[in-house]
């Protein structure tokens, strides 16, 4: 028996690394169409003459058109969804773990709430001053969570539940506020920007998004996959997790911190892109069990994947292009109806 | 190995505990009985540092608790909760090697070593074939055993199980409970039980802690306390003794020997 359990764990390891080689494959070959497809065709001769360009530097021949669209557009739109869909994924996932609770999206604690609320706000003061939306939606995003936080803390029975319903506080006191902007907006500019910006896309991805998200998704992606063993005690409840020498208030509120961050983040650049912080740990817990070592980089792969197809689909589907977080609350609604009644005997709800 | 002098708990204000003294030793399994609301489990919280008293000192080995972290407690105390379901179904050997928690680092992951540990806790209760189960599909004497050998990988000293015959069928208790009764024995924890039943505590267990009005009512051995008078003052209802032969007494209120209730 001694020799199976082992056994078992180094073959369950070996399982684990040819699915995560697997994920990481198809994110890359998602990638690589998602980047050659779209209005202007960009092949690999594009691919090469940017290679030599940025070889040879200023020294070299001007760029081509298609190759500045796939340096200045389509890359950084790329990379952005693929670190949006895993930022939105893990942090769903530590949410759920923290939570104890499978339904449990990273809007709970008003994050997405505050930062529309930010971001109509920026939007509606008409001044044009760069990153003011991005700013104001990221640091309302934050102030929402810390209201959730302190709610809870003043109020201060049963941690989780309190919070929860701290959560549910703040976030409709936001979607009043958004409400609010929302009817005294200018309804032919600025209520159009409002709306569309609140139905998340990625249009908006340059460079310089992807170097203030990039750092904030990969740190928070490091912290949660060391943390894997520690979400999987937490999940137990606070007093089985005390039990077992992981005292729950620090390591909720470091978690919480930096889910949050990486969730204002992203809605700060994209908007509100629903379903992913909530389908994809589900998806990746079916694939990788329910241990948060072994499903969480899974969830980052899988939430990559599945943006980059939502944003390609999002941009080739039609003439217009269609906000991607159309894409993804339509696709999203019948994936978790069929993921609930595949599940239906886990033993998960 | 756990010495607990003059405890005192209160939560916003309200006493709940008061004066609680006793020890326990090596090889032990004592039972901690009371009414509803007597305060058992708050006395179970407070001995693994899940709550923290307001007056008074509990030592482990020697070692004031307020001293120790929560992973050198965890390391020293266990804890078997009332029936348990997960939120994820995670299985039966990902349960037990949660136990292992206290001896790992921040960033550190049970490894082949730890799987192991949580396969012998298993083999010792006779519950290998657990291992591979979905621990929120299995019976809830099977959860138990579980639990409980989630806490023999997580410490080799003490014990605390709370209420552990809750939902428990009746075999099942039994079974349990000579489990509990030969890992003193075999292992030598010491393991303090909160309970309902007086009889089972009367066939199982060393010694008897009876709690009653916040505070100490009578704590020995069973043959000394297990009496009808004790009973009866705890449990506030007149007990009538039915003697086993060579097991001691069993105890009933004695409304049953006075016609049908």
């Amino acid at each position: 028996m001694q020799e199976t359990a082992a056994t078992t764990e180094l073959k369950n390891q070996e399982k684990d690394s040819s699915l995560g080689l697997i994920l990481s494959l198809v994110l890359a070959v998602c990638l690589v169409i998602s980047a050659s497809l779209g209005r202007v065709d960009v092949g690999l001769s594009d691919i090469k003459e940017l290679i030599q360009w940025m070889w040879q530097g200023d020294d070299g021949p001007p760029l081509s058109a298609s190759a500045q669209v796939f340096l200045w557009v389509r890359l950084p739109r790329c990379l952005m969804a693929a670190l949006v869909g895993t930022g939105l994924a893990v942090s769903g996932a530590v949410y759920q773990a923290l939570f104890r609770n499978p339904l449990v999206s990273p809007n709970i604690l008003g994050v997405s709430a505050g930062c529309t609320f930010g971001a109509a706000l920026g939007l509606s003061l008409s001044i044009n001053i760069l990153g003011l939306v991005q700013g104001l939606s990221f640091a309302w995003g934050l102030a929402a969570v810390a209201m959730s936080v302190l709610l809870a803390r003043a109020i201060a029975v049963k941690p989780i539940i309190v919070l929860v319903l701290a959560g549910m506080v703040v976030l409709s006191f936001f979607n009043a506020g958004l409400m609010v902007i929302k009817y005294f907006a200018d309804p032919y500019d600025t209520l159009p920007s409002i709306i569309f910006w609140i139905m998340g896309s990625l249009t908006r991805a340059t460079w310089s998004h992807v170097m203030f998200i990039a750092p904030i998704t990969l740190a928070g992606l490091a912290l949660f996959l060391a943390m894997g063993f520690r979400l999987n005690i937490l999940s137990l409840g606070d007093i089985q997790s005390r039990s077992l020498g992981v005292v729950p208030a620090p390591h909720r509120r470091l978690l919480i911190i930096v889910s949050s961050l990486i969730v204002a983040a992203t809605v700060s650049v994209c908007g509100q892109i629903a379903w992913i912080g909530l389908i994809i740990p589900h998806m990746a817990r079916g694939l990788a069990g329910p241990r948060h070592e072994k499903m969480l980089p899974v969830t980052a792969l899988l939430g990559a994947i599945c943006l980059v197809v939502a944003d390609t689909a999002a941009r080739s589907l039609s003439t217009a292009e269609i906000p991607v977080g159309i894409i993804t609350a339509l696709a999203g609604a019948p994936v978790f109806a069929f993921l609930l009644y595949k599940n239906r005997k886990t033993g998960w709800l | 190995m756990l010495e607990c002098r003059d405890l005192g708990l209160s939560y916003e204000g309200v006493p709940v505990l008061e004066e609680i003294s006793f020890s326990m030793d090596k090889g032990q399994f004592y039972v901690l009985l009371g009414r509803n609301g007597s305060g058992k489990t708050s006395l179970i919280h407070c001995l693994n540092k899940t709550a923290e008293p307001d007056k008074g000192q509990i030592n482990i080995m020697g070692k004031n608790l307020k001293e120790m972290s929560p992973r050198q407690i965890a390391g020293k105390i266990s804890l078997v909760p009332q029936e348990h379901m997960d939120v994820f179904p995670f299985t039966v050997l990902d349960v037990v090697v949660m136990g292992r928690a206290p001896f790992l680092g921040f960033t550190q992951r049970p490894g082949p070593k730890d799987y192991d540990l949580a396969a012998q806790a298993l083999a010792w209760l006779n519950a290998e074939f657990l291992g591979s189960k979905n621990f929120n599909r299995i019976s809830g004497g099977e959860r138990q055993i579980a639990l409980l050998a989630r806490a023999l990988v997580q410490s080799s000293s003490i014990l605390l199980l709370d209420e552990p015959c809750n939902h428990l069928d009746f075999n099942n208790q039994f079974l349990l409970l000579s489990t509990i009764k030969s890992l003193c024995r075999t292992q030598g924890l010491s393991i303090l039980a909160a309970m309902h039943d007086p009889n089972m505590a009367a066939l199982f267990a060393d010694q008897v802690i009876m709690i009653q009005d916040k505070t100490i009512m009578a704590k020995g051995l069973v043959e000394d306390i297990m009496t009808p008078e004790t009973i009866s003052i705890l449990y506030d209802t007149k007990i009538s003794p039915v003697t086993l032969k060579g097991r001691g007494n069993l105890f009933f209120p004695d409304t049953i020997f006075k016609g049908k209730p």
